[in-house]
């Protein structure tokens, strides 16, 4: 169940994203598409994509994303900063790494020293996670205009979604999966849960993970997108 | 004109095939056999419903179908066949769990083997006809259906082995069943609710070979006496009682009660549907070694009032509910799931889906607060609820199947051998952590490229010579003396720091002695607790010798005369022989040569040897007090003298002694040298029973129960035991067991010494981000509210 919800969820993911890019890229102000010729054109653009991203791989091009790995912020931070985004990063993605290797391909699940490491990295991403929302949730938050009842709520244009809005989301939908993952770690723990509650916390942790590898996922791919379009913070 | 000939025959002949095809088609021997086929498989008297056990009333009838009158002389015993059959299909009982072993198509999860056990050999190998891990088939060594009723049935319900189809007899001509008859299914060793039941009588009538009388006489229902192991290999139940022997080779009989029966010759079976435990735990007893009845605790579920059968079900096939995880997929039978532990407790299946009705016979819903998941997952419920609590190392357990216990008598029933380990964690073939009993086999074989051949005790012995007669040899002797002790003497041995005196049994026992260890080895008599000389101090050259100690030395002489095997045993005194001549003693000078012997001696044609050998004296007194059988020189010999005899026959091989967990053969210089085998392996086989209750669980007092540096549960380790005096052990500690590594498992412990830390950063950091969280919802909601800005 877990393996299949998680290739549904990756590659929905990747379409939701790809499509992102295509809709922001491609010009189609005044084209009246209807949805079937709208699938078409992102599929020959994404078949497109997918060819120059295939032809251009060479070590030229790694070197322009050396460039822009060179050109993150965060090698502009401050030294307690730049160490508490590399651990909070490399524990993040050792979590995610072995978690889903050996939650997905091997039977027995996470054991032996991985999950010594696991359990390590655990404590990590919670201590730069709480030390994160401390310090960077001021930046990814916006505080809504005061209600007032009106039909214009319904219209989706109106709701003002963007880009950043949606990394803001992504950020706040990531913490929440980062909390949940302390709480589902933490309670099995603790001498409170029965079995059954230690079977939801199970399962609370396996899908915790994987909202926040996705939440992560289209965090960066805004950051990337803000970034080339100037907008990042 | 030739061809229209053979034509016309060969149409001939094909319309006499087809007649032939359709009579025997047709005819009434093949109906009978569809119908039989049908009738195996009818239930005779299905259950209408009623809960309770009828009232069984029955006219007993023999293996033959007749009516038992109990007055008449020389009665048969009864035949559960014949008796039980007209309500209760034999055939299909027989198919059962406890009778199929040599047919069984599903042996499903090992369960204990046979062990082959004999001291003198050292042998100790487990034996099953199921396809079990670990175990040798009887008939890879050579033993029959025949061999495995006379060495085992004291534990078996009767049919399967103990009663063999024709084709399962004929491998073994020396097989005795004509005399002994067979022993049917013996229904009542399980279904008898009668105090009477005796499994004692049941084990005694096997072991004379009374297997058609065995369960007459264990049930109560009549007394048998007489030994068909005595009997001559032609006499037949027909035969009637043995005329010629009324004392030794008396034939088995039965005398029945006749108060017991009624005017119409029925017999009131007091029996039970639902087996009553005592009659299960006959065979399924499991005690700690040492453990006191006092101290002894029963299983949860007894205490809590089930019986065995509550669980363990059965329908009339008698295919017996094991209750494993795993077992429902195996037979096909998806109801299985609710009895195993995880099936009646959690509402479970074997892959953990919640599709069974938990709470049989009010099983209670575990809590299992705060044990992590991953323990469900990879352990079995008897890890932590099952067996006895792992505290200091592995502990010693007896079996009624392996150590023969629950038989009375004057004689002891129960064995020290095999020695058997519980609980060894181990992977149970599910992927799963379960504890185990286990065995060091121990075994003589020969090798022959990757193929090793066990050997039969009895070959071992032929081979050996004198070699594993040590014991023996010492205990004749000592025999011989004290049919020429006075009363209160017990002659003994003196040998290093143990004195060896006979026991109950005629064997050899020895215990710690204070002596000079090197001193020479004596004879000498035992008596109120103090040690001396066999024959007091005299002077033969004396003028007036002590008759009595004449009269010693004569008896002495006499005795050991009868078990000499030819030689003539001598008594020297300082310058005097004291010899047997004619059954007179007479006293002869002493040889020059015989330097300054004193005592009993075997006169041999140049020189005087001792009564016993340095070899059997060195060997026995080697293993005194170490509980070992064998020694490394014992091995040797007995290897070179097996290779030996296997050359003289022209047969090539190398032979090797398995035990302990090495295999010891002879390398190119003559030396014993071990290395290790698959075949010295321990088999092992999960246990389940007894259950603990929740609070003397592994994990009551919190995880340091099982994760320490020191933990019992990882640590603990077991030594190879095995019947040779060796320094060579093989050491394993649980973790080996287990498959797992332990620098990892120490690690793993030590990791709980941090972890109320890293309990307390995981609080922090939920906490806070918990109130962020909600401080920014809660801005939100002031905001979307408007109330932030009315501030």
């Amino acid at each position: 169940m877990f393996t299949a919800v998680t290739a549904v969820s990756v590659i929905f993911f990747f379409f939701v994203l790809s499509f992102h890019r295509f809709w922001a890229t491609c010009d189609l102000a005044g084209k009246n598409l209807v949805l079937v010729s709208l699938l078409w054109t992102y599929l020959g653009w994404l078949k497109r994509r997918t060819i120059e991203i295939s032809r251009s791989w060479s070590s030229k091009k790694l070197l322009a994303a050396d460039g822009l790995f060179k050109r993150l912020p965060l090698w502009r931070a401050s030294p307690f900063e730049k160490w508490l985004f590399l651990l909070f990063y490399l524990s993040f993605l050792y979590l995610a790494a072995s978690g889903f290797f050996f939650g997905l391909f091997i039977r027995r699940g996470l054991y032996g020293y991985p999950l010594l490491l696991h359990v390590t990295s655990g404590g990590i991403f919670a201590s730069c996670l709480t030390v994160v929302v401390i310090i960077k949730a001021r930046d990814y938050i916006e505080m809504p205009k005061p209600l007032v009842l009106d039909i214009s709520l319904f219209d989706p244009r109106r709701l003002g979604i963007s880009a950043l809005r949606a990394q803001y989301a992504s950020f706040w939908i990531f913490v929440v999966a980062g909390f949940l993952l302390i709480m589902s770690s933490l309670l099995p723990m603790m001498p409170f849960l029965r079995y059954s509650g230690q079977k939801l916390m199970f399962e609370i942790h396996r899908y915790a993970a994987l909202v926040s590898v996705l939440a992560a996922a289209m965090f960066i791919d805004l950051e990337c997108f803000l970034m080339e379009k100037g907008e990042a913070k | 004109m030739k061809s229209r000939k053979t034509s016309l025959a060969a149409t001939f002949l094909a319309v006499a095939l087809a007649a032939a095809i359709f009579y025997f088609l047709s005819a009434p021997g093949a109906s009978q056999d569809v119908k039989k086929d049908e009738k195996e498989n009818e239930i005779i008297h299905p259950w209408d419903g009623a809960k309770k056990t009828p009232v069984h009333l029955l006219q007993l009838r023999d293996e033959n179908g007749q009516l038992i009158i109990p007055t008449e002389s020389y009665p048969f015993p009864y035949s559960s066949r014949h008796t039980c059959e007209p309500c209760h299909n034999y055939d299909t009982i027989s198919k059962g769990f406890h009778f199929n072993a040599p047919v069984s198509e599903n042996d499903g999860r090992p369960g204990e083997p046979w062990f082959l056990t004999d001291p003198k050999t050292g042998t100790v190998l487990p034996l099953s006809y199921r396809e079990w891990a670990g175990c040798i088939k009887p008939e890879e060594i050579g033993l029959t259906a025949w061999n495995m009723t006379i060495l085992f049935g004291r534990n078996m319900p009767g049919g399967g082995t103990a009663e063999p189809t024709p084709e399962m007899e004929a491998p073994d001509p020396e097989a005795r069943w004509n005399v002994s008859g067979k022993a049917e299914i013996n229904c009542l060793a399980c279904h008898n609710a009668s105090p009477r039941q005796d499994h004692g009588e049941w084990a005694k009538q096997v072991a004379r070979e009374n297997l058609r009388w065995a369960s007459t006489a264990s049930s109560g229902i009549g007394q048998v006496g007489g030994m068909a192991s005595r009997l001559h290999p032609t006499w037949n139940i027909y035969d009637g009682p043995n005329r010629d022997d009324q004392e030794w080779a008396v034939a088995p009989q039965v005398k029945y009660n006749p108060a017991e029966f009624d005017s119409r010759h029925r017999y009131y079976f007091e029996v039970t549907h639902k087996p009553h435990d005592s009659n299960c735990l006959a065979c399924h007893s499991a005690t700690p070694v040492g453990q006191a009845l006092n101290e002894s605790e029963p299983d949860i579920h007894r205490a809590s009032g089930l019986q065995c059968a509550d669980c363990h079900r059965n329908d009339l096939g008698h295919d017996m509910t094991r209750g494993y995880e795993g077992e429902a997929a195996e037979k096909g039978m998806k109801n299985l799931e609710g009895f195993t532990c995880r099936g009646c407790h959690l509402g479970e299946d074997a892959e953990g889906n919640r599709t069974v009705t938990p709470g049989r016979q009010g099983a209670p819903y575990p809590t299992h607060a705060g044990i992590p998941l991953v323990h469900f997952r990879r352990l079995s419920c008897t890890v932590c609820h099952s067996g006895p609590v792992l505290k200091e190392g592995f502990g010693r357990v007896r079996t009624s199947a392996a150590n023969r216990l629950g038989i009375y008598g004057l004689a002891s029933w129960a064995t020290d051998e095999p020695v058997i380990f519980e609980p060894v964690y181990a992977e149970n073939g599910r992927g799963k952590i379960a504890p185990h009993r286990l065995v060091w086999p121990s075994f003589w074989g020969r090798l022959a490229g990757d193929k090793l051949e066990h050997l039969k005790p009895e070959e071992v012995m032929a081979a050996a010579g004198d070699v594993l007669k040590s014991e023996e040899h010492i205990a004749g002797i000592l025999m011989a003396l004290s049919s020429a002790s006075a009363e209160g003497e017990i002659p003994v041995l003196i040998s290093g720091d143990h004195m060896f005196q006979l026991n109950v049994d005629g064997g050899l026992e020895g215990r710690p002695y204070v002596a000079d260890k090197k001193a020479p080895w004596f004879w000498a008599v035992l008596m109120e607790g103090a040690v001396s000389p066999f024959v007091p101090d005299f002077d033969p050259d004396s003028l007036e010798r002590d008759p009595e100690i004449e009269a010693r030395i004569f008896n002495a002489l006499t005795a050991l005369s009868s078990s000499s095997g030819g030689r003539r045993p001598v008594f020297l005194v300082k310058s005097t022989v004291y010899r047997l001549t004619d059954g007179y003693l007479e006293t002869v000078a002493r040889p020059e040569d015989a330097g300054g012997l004193n005592g009993f001696y075997w006169s041999g044609e140049k020189s005087f040897e001792p009564l016993a050998t340095e070899f059997d004296v060195g060997t026995v007194t080697a293993k005194a007090g170490t509980g070992k059988t064998l020694t490394e020189e014992q091995v040797s010999l007995v290897l070179q003298n097996l290779k030996r005899a296997s050359e003289n026959q022209g047969q090539a091989g190398d032979f090797v002694f398995v035990a302990g967990g090495w295999m010891f053969s002879l390398n190119q210089h003559g030396k014993l040298v071990a290395e290790k085998h698959r075949a010295a392996e321990p088999v092992m086989w999960p246990l389940a029973h007894d259950v603990r209750p929740a609070q003397q669980s592994l994990g009551w007092n919190g995880c340091s129960d099982c994760h320490s540096v020191d933990s019992g549960l990882f640590f603990s380790t077991l030594e190879g035991q095995g019947p040779l005096l060796t320094r060579k052990k093989e050491k394993r500690s649980s973790v080996e067991f287990m498959g797992a590594s332990g620098i990892y498992k120490r690690f793993f412990g030590l990791t709980f010494l941090v972890r109320p830390i890293l309990k307390i950063v995981l609080t922090f950091c939920g906490l806070t981000i918990a109130a962020l969280f909600l401080f920014a919802g809660f801005q939100a909601l002031g905001r979307i509210s408007g109330l932030n800005d009315r501030r």
